[in-house]
């Protein structure tokens, strides 16, 4: 309230600038829910950054918590059951965890914003396309009706949405499954968002049309400078688009690299279990390897390393103590007690 | 849309023939001697039974009977009384009685439902969640001849708030108000309790996600894109209440001295005046049936996913 107060423009908006190229940063976040069989911890400890341009995948299996990072930072998770006993969320340095409501409520859409998996079900069913994509506008910018539909107009074309002008006012069920994700990225990007979440945005299309949705991101990230996090089981899916890659497991990251040097030598044994999986076309003949097991129930992850029952290499010291997240080569982290071994394997 | 509704309007004619010859045989079926008490406390003299008897061809078999009816039918002829009335004459002084009624019943479970079920399904497990859904628990319960005799005594007799009784065959919307406040509580139960399901449920469903993650307001989230979605079955309901409502209601009618359909429909049953019965039902079937075509379309317009073509 002091007259020096220059961070605010004339209209009240708050503005957000990145602070040495980091868009966002989690900082040990921990999410848990609370429900009547006891406690269970989806996310134990995660810390990650976000920079400007940047495409990082978030990958694991179900249950990972990918999907729960993706909402805690998009701030709907649905509390309760889920509690975040602690951990920082920072958005161009300002923590979204601790920001009043309605000012968090602002940069859903025009700072971070975010596609689904299902996008029919994530369509409200019972509005036009060109309404759903124009209420960002209306909302965010207090646009009127016809010049907000003019821009859904504008984005469903950027999104190559054939014949946008005439199937603005057509519902979601009138479209097809590829056609349904490229409106919801329409709506996404609507207001030039500097985060784009994207949780398996291809998981339910066919797979012709995960490879255009995917090129279709990938391009748009580049023309808009987006950081974009893209969060998948499918490590065929990341590979041409993400730059760098956060493998989660039981609620933690277990590895971290750039794209190219962890599909060239994982160093985690999930992470190369998760590669040795991809069916590829020179494997004709031979048994598919899986990674034995099934991941741990949160309530109970096992004591070391969470990964431990399923890994090959495990040792004792993987049964007792946990390993935590270091860097083993320039610029690559790993959870493992052997990750040299794994890496020159 | 057209050619629904046609075909539509064509699969009414079986239902019709079907409702009316059914009531016609029930009729037909009832035991004892149909000009029985016609004529007060004396027996009736042999030639007014005869003219009785050839005016409602009772001496011929139930096909033919059925059969001349659903002729005087197709030329919009209901029939007369017993006492030579016009059953239509009878129809017209009394619908539109129940149609205020039921129309006030309506917009009295509509407001009070859906604003129950809004407040309820927000606020999930609050004391007001617990009062609707103790309160509408006790109002399902208890019949609804027990509501109306103690909304009379309370709210008309004690309390002197209402009407008591309606006085004239063509009531107002004050002496209406107590009755039509009986009639719609029960809906109100079902309305709110629909109303706080399908809210409680779309407040989960993926789109109220994409809302919120849109950057709307919660009151934007919730009350236009959760509420429009839960609306679509509790609209359809209560269009269907309002067709069975406008049916009449005999026991309601029957407390407040409503002059309705439902009591006509009661005297006559009372009194085995068999062509007021068939007619009015009849004519009763017809709205049913046109209501329900009305709320079907109408939730083609609601729900976009549903197409008429």
């Amino acid at each position: 309230m002091t007259v020096q107060d220059t961070t605010r423009t004339d209209d009240a908006r708050v503005r957000y600038e990145p602070q040495d190229g980091v868009l966002l940063e989690v900082e040990d976040l921990f999410v848990e829910f609370h429900t009547a069989d006891g406690i269970a911890t989806a996310i134990n400890g995660v810390s990650f950054e976000l920079h400007q341009g940047e495409s990082l995948a978030i990958l694991g299996e179900s249950g990972s918590g990918k999907s729960v990072t993706a909402q805690a930072i998009m701030g709907i998770l649905d509390m309760p059951p889920a509690v975040i006993p602690s951990g920082h969320i920072r958005y161009c340095g300002q923590d979204l965890l601790t920001m009043p409501e309605e000012q968090r409520r602002k940069t859903r859409g025009p700072e971070v914003s975010m596609i689904f998996q299902d996008a029919l079900s994530s369509l409200n069913p019972v509005f036009p396309v060109g309404w759903q994509i124009a209420e960002m506008f209306r909302v965010h910018r207090g646009m009127n009706k016809s010049d907000a539909l003019q821009q859904a107009v504008r984005l469903m074309e950027r999104v190559q949405i054939p014949a946008a002008r005439e199937r603005v006012k057509a519902y979601p069920h009138q479209f097809s499954g590829g056609m349904r994700q490229r409106i919801m990225i329409a709506m996404a990007i609507a207001l030039d968002p500097a985060v784009l979440i994207a949780d398996e945005p291809t998981t339910a299309l066919d797979v012709t049309v995960q490879a255009q949705i995917m090129s279709l991101l990938e391009e748009l990230q580049e023309e808009r400078q987006m950081g974009l996090i893209l969060i998948t089981h499918d490590l065929g899916v990341v590979a041409d688009v993400a730059d760098r890659i956060a493998v989660m497991y039981a609620g933690r990251l277990v590895e971290k690299a750039d794209v190219d040097a962890l599909y060239a030598s994982p160093a985690h044994p999930y992470t190369r279990g998760l590669l040795e999986s991809i069916p590829r076309l020179d494997q004709k003949g031979q048994t598919l390897a899986a990674i034995g097991g099934l991941p741990p129930n949160l309530m109970r992850i096992p004591p070391g390393c969470a990964f431990n029952p399923r890994c090959r290499m495990a040792q004792d010291v993987c049964r007792t103590d946990r390993p935590e997240l270091r860097e083993v080569a320039p610029g690559r982290l790993s959870a493992c007690h052997f990750a040299e071994e794994v890496i020159d394997a | 849309m057209g050619t629904y509704i046609i075909r539509r309007i064509l699969q009414m004619i079986p239902v019709i023939l079907g409702a009316t010859f059914l009531i016609f045989a029930m009729v037909f079926a009832l035991p004892g001697d149909p000009v029985a008490g016609k004529c007060g406390e004396r027996p009736c003299s042999p030639a007014y039974r005869a003219a009785y008897i050839q005016k409602y061809n009772l001496d011929k078999p139930l096909p033919v009977q059925y059969g001349k009816y659903v002729l005087n039918l197709a030329k919009g002829d209901l029939g007369t009384t017993s006492n030579n009335i016009p059953v239509a004459d009878q129809l017209k002084l009394r619908v539109p009685v129940t149609g205020k009624l039921a129309l006030m019943a309506v917009l009295i479970e509509t407001g009070i439902g859906i604003l129950a079920g809004v407040l309820t399904g927000i606020r999930r497990g609050g004391f007001l969640d617990n009062l609707v859904l103790v309160s509408t628990l006790v109002l399902i319960s208890i019949p609804i001849f027990v509501i109306g005799n103690l909304a009379q005594l309370y709210l008309g007799t004690r309390l002197g708030w209402f009407p008591v009784t309606v006085t004239s065959s063509n009531p107002s919307v004050y002496q209406l108000l107590l009755p039509a406040i009986v009639l719609g509580s029960l809906s109100v139960a079902y309305v709110s309790r629909l109303m706080r399901t399908n809210l409680v449920e779309n407040l989960r469903s993926d789109y109220v996600r994409t809302a919120i993650s849109k950057g709307l307001t919660k009151r934007r989230a919730y009350g236009l894109h959760a509420l429009r979605n839960s609306l679509i079955p509790v609209v359809t309901f209560i269009g269907f209440d309002f067709g069975a409502l406008l049916g009449g209601a005999v026991v309601t009618e029957g407390i407040f001295n409503i002059p309705g359909i439902g009591g006509y429909v009661f005297r006559a049953i009372r009194v085995r005046d068999g062509a007021s019965v068939v007619g009015a039902v009849t004519f009763l079937v017809i709205v049913y049936l046109v209501v329900n075509l009305l709320v079907d379309l109408l939730y083609g317009l609601l729900d976009p996913r549903i197409s008429h073509e």
